[in-house]
């Protein structure tokens, strides 16, 4: 990285953790083969890919067998959403999810939609939260699946998944959760949560791009998307990419032996950050300021446009919405999902934090954002004269 | 997004604004439309608008296109502003298309401007 940039976007991708390097490197050498291979070599790259299962598998609390590997939590919540509701179409048409949720899960109920399904977009509160008795007076008759988001990638909202699939188990609703920005970060034990369907992707928690996992739990299942071997039980056809795969495993066992010590860092690094900049005039927090997940802040500020702020922020590397939404000029659907106007949707700036961050990056971070609300103020009409 | 959203002018005219603020007891226009808002200010000596300022609330490339109005025209004859035109206000920032829109408040502002100017003129000549 350029040593001048201040990196504050961990919400969209992780630098890899130097183990995970090694491990990956070592691999790429030395167990480049064929795990489906039925030979020595193929069997050493089995046996690397069944290690990470079984890191990944302990960080879940779950079986190696209701892990598959995929490309990431896209492919994941593709795979989940498409292949459950496809498999219950018997059972009912009807499906809900929340207006919160990440494009890749938003733009896969659409295509549902248009494929005959009905979707229910539950609005959630201030906070992001769906309480779970909003979920249950949605829930009809017809209804084969449920999905939400663990963490919420814009504003840091830790959903109720518990609470939220206990009213599915109830009702006999097959349950998803896009855990992208949960899983590694925070405790997921999915032997006791209530959850049927879980996506996860590496390159959130210091491992690799172009690798993740769908958790599909016992007794559940999806139809395949994809066709063409005999691989991960035909549910996802398709040579693995034993390095990545690998790069997972460790970045998993990785983030089970660092996780209480990164949440404790990133909830010191959170609350530096409101101290600092808590004082601005107009200054105010998108999503839960209290109970969030640590590593993600979104403020916005009266009278100051978001994608200006954002370049007078530089050397700081923030977001200003979804960053797989950031060539849009449109204001984030989240935040608007939350009740804030459009103009207030513009000015938010999400600070996302991570295990490299530093007391020192967040001064810088402060210093910065204050020098530049102040700036682009100064800059602003008026009125009309 | 793309690798570079702002070119340098971009970046110079955003950073290094020359030309913030107003000139009391100048010729003001005010446009404010698509979330954009101008307004420039123009003091005027003879026809020559001697000292040009703007204020702007809007994305770096309205930002810049405001103060490279200000470069490209301050110490000119108003006369000239009718030779203003977006077109290379969107190639001299490579304003994306999709702000094309924006540009033109940018326009409108001008325009408002230019008109406030005149009024100014005959007024003084009367």
């Amino acid at each position: 990285m350029a040593s001048d940039l201040i990196y504050l976007d961990y919400a969209a991708t992780t630098p890899l953790h130097p183990d995970v390097a090694e491990r990956m490197r070592q691999v790429q050498s030395e167990a480049y083969f064929n795990p489906a291979s039925n030979h020595a070599a193929g069997r050493l790259s089995l046996a690397v890919v069944n290690n990470a299962a079984a890191e990944l598998a302990k960080l879940l609390n779950v079986s190696l067998a209701t892990l598959l590997w995929t490309s990431g939590a896209t492919e994941s919540n593709n795979m989940a959403i498409l292949g459950a509701a496809k498999q219950r179409e018997h059972r009912g048409k009807h499906l809900i999810t929340m207006r919160t949720e990440h494009k890749a899960v938003v733009d896969v109920f659409r295509f549902l939609e248009k494929q005959g399904f009905e979707v229910t977009w539950l609005a959630p509160d201030s906070d992001g939260q769906l309480p779970p008795d909003r979920l249950e007076a949605a829930l009809r008759d017809d209804t084969q699946l449920v999905s939400v988001m663990h963490i919420n990638n814009e504003i840091g909202t830790v959903q109720d998944v518990a609470g939220i699939g206990s009213v599915c188990r109830k009702h006999g609703v097959t349950f998803h959760v896009d855990g992208a920005q949960a899983a590694g970060k925070i405790a997921v034990d999915l032997a006791a949560l209530p959850v049927d369907l879980y996506s996860l992707t590496a390159h959130k928690f210091y491992g690799p791009k172009g690798v993740g996992s769908l958790y599909v739990a016992d007794g559940i299942s999806i139809e395949p998307l994809m066709f063409g071997g005999s691989q991960q039980r035909r549910m996802r056809p398709g040579t693995l990419a034993v390095d990545l795969i690998a790069g997972l495993g460790e970045a998993a066992s990785v983030a089970r032996r660092k996780m209480v010590g990164d949440l404790s860092h990133l909830s010191a690094l959170k609350q530096q950050l409101i101290r600092g900049l808590q004082d601005i005039d107009g200054l105010y927090i998108n999503g839960p300021s209290e109970d969030g997940y640590p590593g993600i802040l979104n403020v916005g500020v009266e009278d100051v446009e978001g994608e200006s702020l954002l370049l007078a922020l530089e050397p700081l590397c923030v977001a200003t919405g979804s960053a797989c939404n950031s060539q849009s000029l449109e204001s984030s659907y989240v935040l608007r999902a939350i009740g804030r106007s459009d103009l207030e949707a513009q000015s938010a700036i999400r600070f996302s934090l991570g295990r490299l961050t530093t007391p020192d990056d967040i001064e810088t971070a402060i210093s910065l954002y204050c020098q530049a609300v102040k700036k682009l103020r100064s800059m602003k009409p008026g009125s009309v004269l | 997004m793309s690798e570079n959203p702002y070119n340098l002018a971009v970046r110079d005219c955003f950073a290094n604004p020359l030309h913030i603020g107003d000139v009391i007891g100048g010729v003001t226009a005010y446009f404010d439309d698509q979330g954009m808002r101008i307004r420039f200010s123009a003091g005027i000596v003879d026809r020559l608008m001697v000292e040009l300022r703007f204020r702007a609330w809007g994305c770096p490339h309205v930002i810049a296109a405001a103060e490279l109005f200000c470069r490209q025209f301050e110490g000119r004859d108003a006369q000239d502003l009718e030779q203003f035109e977006t077109g290379s206000i969107m190639h001299d920032l490579a304003v994306p298309a999709e702000k094309t829109g924006r540009i033109l408040v940018l326009e409108d502002t001008v325009r408002s401007l230019r008109a406030a100017i005149n009024d100014h003129l005959i007024i003084k000549q009367d």
